[in-house]
Parts: structure tokens; sequence; C-alpha cells
């Protein structure tokens, strides 16, 4: 535990309140940047996709499912991965509660990986995920910025500075380092509007807490906080493997 | 749809790359404030309050579960909250709910346990989670004076003549809000370290912010007006 004060209920109101004051101003901003995302051009999507699914082939087009908005999380599960990257999982988690609230609001929501529909439907199944989730050929995430060639990898790949969370997220993923980080994790978004696609948003890295990883938001109101440390492997598991 | 212009794809790359710019500014305000948060004085507990659970009466500090930190969750449910039989639990809770069970794993990998409470019996309790399919533990706080205390349940007497809400006086409060407490086990002391109310438990919803990242965004009329299109997840 954290060194902290312990204090009267009158001393902590009187900070608290104060803190709260900043935090409203913080929900105000996040509210001007959801009117900035909003304000964002779309983007015609021309190239012709195709997507694995557990119904057959789809066009982006058809991933809308009857929807006018569609997000894609572009999920770490490459060809040579046996089990999605472990913080993936971790996103993909909060998904299945959150579906029928997005689907209320005209929004479906999927995840996409390069890897084979059979290991992705399988590691669903073991994960007890509900969501769907696409097998998508290589351009689609390539274009969007979410995968790397090993050659556009070597420079990082020989530095010698790999981080140890990436070794051990490769490891649980099976796979090896240039496999794993070959992948990207990104959140596109997507809106149909009389017959065509536009891309109109994407999102990656620490971008992706607010969306997909809750925990975050909830260890930045605990006293530890999320504490990790540069040096030391990330500390989330598979929710089966803790 | 939602009003927009079409652009090439260098029109979007740079006002994306300026938007960009604004998140990362906006995220370290916000990194910034859990560091404040984290400065925050503990305020000891020293009264007893004690919790109907699945594994029978509990104080405060057994809801810890063997961590050292506790979230709790406080559902609006019974008591002066105008519910039917059939929609026992409230609208803006459940949809809250749905977000618990996901994070549940890593935060108790994590060394902390998120508990909600109701001041329902908890039978209604468990009969509403099973309806809802939900796993994460809640208990009932039925006959305590806890979520009184942390500023989530009003008595008639607050109603009539006032009280604090969320830090600040209400001459009306209602007979429940949503809020969320956070707790710290040092040396078998339950400390209280933080509270939150009404779009302080945003923070627990993945759902506005993935909907604020999309062109129909979260509301209608915009973030923190919402409500009208929430259900319950099975009743869409």
């Amino acid at each position: 535990m954290p060194d902290h004060r312990v204090v009267t209920r009158e001393e902590w109101r009187t900070e608290r309140e104060k803190l709260l004051a900043e935090e409203k101003e913080l929900t105000r901003r996040g509210d001007e940047l959801t009117k900035k995302r909003q304000e964002l051009p779309w983007v015609k999507v021309e190239t012709e996709y195709s997507f694995e699914t557990k119904d057959g082939t789809k066009s982006l087009a058809d991933l809308f499912d009857g929807r006018s908005q569609l997000m894609i999380y572009h999920f770490m599960f490459g060809p040579t991965y046996e089990t999605g990257c472990p913080v993936c999982s971790s996103i993909a988690d909060s998904l299945t509660g959150q579906v029928a609230h997005l689907g209320a609001r005209d929004t479906t929501l999927i995840c996409s990986s390069r890897g084979p529909l059979e290991k992705l439907l399988a590691f669903r199944d073991r994960m007890g995920w509900e969501f769907d989730w696409v097998s998508a050929e290589t351009d689609f995430h390539r274009d969007l910025g979410y995968f790397s060639t090993e050659e556009e990898l070597k420079p990082w790949l020989e530095s010698g500075n790999i981080p140890a969370t990436v070794t051990q997220n490769a490891e649980m993923c099976g796979t090896d380092v240039a496999g794993y980080v070959a992948e990207g994790p990104g959140l596109s978004v997507f809106a149909l509007d009389g017959g065509d696609v536009y891309g109109t948003y994407t999102s990656t890295a620490r971008g992706l807490e607010g969306p997909a990883m809750s925990y975050y938001q909830l260890l930045d109101r605990t006293p530890a906080g999320r504490n990790e440390s540069p040096d030391e492997p990330l500390w989330v598991r598979y929710h089966d493997e803790y | 749809m939602a009003e927009h212009h079409v652009g090439t794809e260098e029109e979007w790359l740079a006002a994306r790359k300026e938007l960009l710019a604004e998140e990362k500014e906006h995220m370290r305000q916000a990194d910034e404030l859990a560091r404040r948060r984290r400065e925050l004085p503990w305020v000891p507990v020293t009264k007893e309050y004690s919790f109907e659970t699945g594994e029978g009466t509990k104080s405060l500090a057994e809801l810890f579960d063997g961590r050292s930190q506790l979230l709790v969750y406080h559902f609006m449910m019974g008591f002066g909250y105008r519910v039917t039989e059939e929609v026992p639990g409230c609208t803006g809770c459940s949809f809250v709910a749905d977000h618990f069970d996901g994070v549940q794993p890593h935060l108790n990998g994590h060394d902390v346990t998120l508990v909600a409470e109701s001041i329902v019996p908890l039978e209604e309790i468990n009969a509403y989670r099973d309806r809802m399919a939900w796993g994460f533990p809640w208990v009932s706080s039925l006959g305590s004076d806890f979520k009184y205390d942390f500023g989530a349940a009003f008595t008639e007497e607050q109603q009539e003549n006032g009280a604090e809400f969320n830090y600040r006086h209400v001459d009306h409060p209602e007979p429940q809000r949503e809020g969320l407490s956070v707790f710290a086990l040092q040396d078998g002391v339950v400390h209280h370290t933080y509270s939150t109310y009404n779009r302080g438990v945003e923070a627990l919803m993945g759902t506005f912010q993935y909907l604020d990242r999309s062109p129909l965004g979260r509301d209608p009329d915009g973030p923190g007006t919402g409500g009208s299109w929430w259900r319950r997840h099975d009743e869409y």
C-alpha cells in the first residue's frame, strides 16, 4: 500500500471536493473531444475486403449486421499464435456485457484477427465469449495500420530493447516475439450510409484504455493505482489463469 | 445518420492527428488526476456495518475477501426507489453492472475486490441477479447505515429537508443514487479512500467510451443527457 495520511472525515471531504472540481473539468473536456471526433471527415472505403465468419464469407458492409455503425477491435491473434494476446483477451472479456447496449445504439461491435477462423472460435469457446469474431485477410489489418511485416520490425527486433511484457505475452500466445508484434491492437470505426462504407475513426495503444480497458479506470480510483512498472512484465493474465 | 462531410484519406489523417494530440493531452490530465486521487488521505471506518451475503453475515472488512482494496458499487434497488415487482433493479445501474463480470477477474488478480450492495433482502437481489445472469458478488446492506453513510441513500427526513449528494447540498435528494466507494484494508483497519457519484460512475462504463468514438455518439442530445434509450440487456 502507498504511503498515506489518515485524517478526519471533514478534512478528507475538503480535499475530495477540490478534486471533484477537476474531475468535472476532465469530464467536460472528454465531452468536447467526443464532439470533435464526431466532426472528423469520413473516408469512403473503396477496397473490397472479405472476411471469414462462422456464417461464411462476408464483405465489410455485411459485418454491420443491419446496423449503421460498425466497430472492429483488431484482436492480436496472428497465424502463428496458438491463443490470443492476453491483453486483447482482457479487452474482449468486457464485450459480452456490452454488445446488447451497443446494438441498441445502432452499433455492431466485433473482433477481427488474421489468425484462421477455427483457432479464433476454439479460443472463443475456451474463454466463454459470445461476440462475433472474424478472420480477416492481411490487407484489412495492414491498411488500417495493425499489421507490420518482419522487415519493418527488423530494426526493433534486433535492437535488444524488447520489453519483458512483449516476451511474456508472446510466450503466453505460443508464438515468438516477431510473430507476436506483427499484429497490432486497435479499434476501427465505420459507418454505413447509402450502401457505402466509410472509415470514421481509429485508435490504438493507450487510446484503447477508455473504451476497452475499464479495469484501468477502476484501478485509477484505488489507493494502489495501476501498480505497474516498466521493468516488470505486465500482470494481466487470461481470466481462467489467475 | 449523423451529419458529416466526406474527405480524402489525407484530410482525414490531418484531422485525426490534430485530434490525437488533444486526446493525449486529455489522457495526461487523467493520469495526473489518478495520481492526485492516490494522494487523497484515508479516513478510518470506525462504525460496524454488517451485510447479508451468499456466505452468511459479513463485516465490511470481510467483504475484501482476502484482498487489500475494495470497490463497492451502490446499486439502486428497493426502498423508495420506484420500480415494479417485475423490474426491481434500476435500469442505469443494471447497465453499469453489465460491465462488472468482464473486469472482475482482472481486478481480483490485481488485489482489488469489486462488490455491489443494495438495501433490499438478499433473496430479491439473488432473483434479479439470476435473471440478469450476473456473477459478481452482490450483498444486502438492508438494516445497516452503510448506503446512507456513504452518500447513496437518503432518509425520508433528508428527502424532505435536504442533504449532501456528490459533495454539495441538494434540497430534495432522491431516495437513492448511484455511486462507487473505495476502501483500503491495512493492519486489520478498514479505511475509506474515495467515493464518486453521478457522471463519476461513467468510468465503469466502457460502452459509453466506445460510443463516444462513433459518429452517433452515446446519447441523442450529447453526453450526460442520456437515459432515454437505456434498457436492461434482456429488454432491447
